[in-house]
């Protein structure tokens, strides 16, 4: 991710990719939270409480193919586990007060994490980290009022080719990391291990496995000018 | 989805969440490998979920017209094009395959 030369803020397309592409996904999400939950009210609660779409998704999904209420909580919890991993992470790198900290914890979701820890500073984490919130916010909230109260507007989103544009997004987010030889390697392993276990192991586990490229990547020498 | 349910969802999300930035963070600052391993978590869990999103079709694997606009995104973002420009390609080439 580019910033400017003079703040830590992500430039202006980024915000803007950012939060289009929350808005697609909070219209696409809710519409299926609406009808699987039938009401309004609580739409849009869970879409403000739970702040996390595949957290929402896992338990309709288990749900709607007959799964236990208990099965699909935990299936929701899982699935929302790796920011508790993006959260860790992110506390490393700043510098603030318990109220920020735990109002940031909240707040972790791919987008956020992945542009912050490009940052060279703590305070520059934390501003782009504020900056990416307020625009996924944005897009997210503008969704979710559009996906319940105007319905569909965007129709098939896979015809729109839609589901292709949050994995687009989040590679850019991480493509600096990616262009150094240790987040490479965490990435190939990561997303090779998630990939090879998705047909076999339980929802979610794989994401949380994927850790494991991390690991593997410390045995990779730290480039000389490493950001973090 | 009873209100109960999603209180439940939501302390659960918000529970990992805060455990990860307290408890995770402190351990993390305890041993001085793991202070370089949490700047190498988002390349990889993020990576899982592209791969998730890219390759995943219920439990199985496929490569399909979203891969392929993945892949014409990770062409793109190699050259350095902006994020824009990335998102629009990928949407407009998973969109025309599928015509």
């Amino acid at each position: 991710m580019s910033e400017t030369s003079t703040s830590a803020r992500p430039e202006w397309g980024t915000l803007i990719g950012i939060g289009l592409t929350f808005f697609a996904i909070g219209v696409t999400v809710n519409v299926l939270v609406y009808e699987h939950v039938g009401s309004a009210v609580k739409t849009i609660a869970a879409a403000g409480i739970v702040l996390s779409a595949t957290s929402e998704l896992a338990y309709v999904a288990v749900r709607d193919v007959g799964g236990s209420v208990l099965a699909a909580l935990i299936a929701g919890w899982v699935v929302a586990s790796r920011f508790g991993l993006l959260a860790a992470s992110l506390g490393t790198r700043i510098q603030v007060g318990h109220l920020q900290r735990s109002c940031a914890a909240l707040n972790c979701l791919d987008p956020n994490v992945g542009v912050a820890m490009q940052q060279p500073t703590p305070k520059g984490v934390i501003t782009a980290f504020w900056w990416v919130t307020g625009a996924l916010h944005l897009g997210w909230w503008c969704g979710t009022f559009t996906g319940v109260f105007l319905g569909n507007i965007i129709g098939d989103a896979n015809r729109l080719g839609l589901d292709a544009v949050f994995p687009a997004l989040l590679l850019a987010i991480i493509a600096n990391l990616l262009r150094q030889k240790p987040g490479l390697i965490a990435a190939l392993v990561g997303g090779g291990l998630c990939a090879a276990l998705l047909p076999i192991a339980p929802a979610g586990t794989p994401i949380i496995l994927s850790l494991t490229g991390a690991v593997v990547a410390l045995k990779v020498p730290e480039p000389k000018a490493a950001n973090s | 989805m009873t209100w109960t349910i999603i209180i439940l969802l939501a302390v659960g999300v918000a529970s990992l969440r805060l455990l990860g930035m307290y408890g995770g963070t402190a351990l993390v600052r305890r041993v001085p490998m793991f202070e370089r391993l949490g700047s190498l978590i988002p390349a990889a869990v993020v990576s899982a979920v592209i791969a998730q999103l890219t390759f995943a079709s219920g439990k199985s694997l496929t490569i399909d017209a979203r891969s392929a606009g993945v892949a014409v995104a990770a062409v793109l973002i190699w050259r350095r094009a902006p994020i824009i420009v990335v998102i629009l390609a990928a949407a407009a080439t998973t969109a025309l395959l599928r015509l």
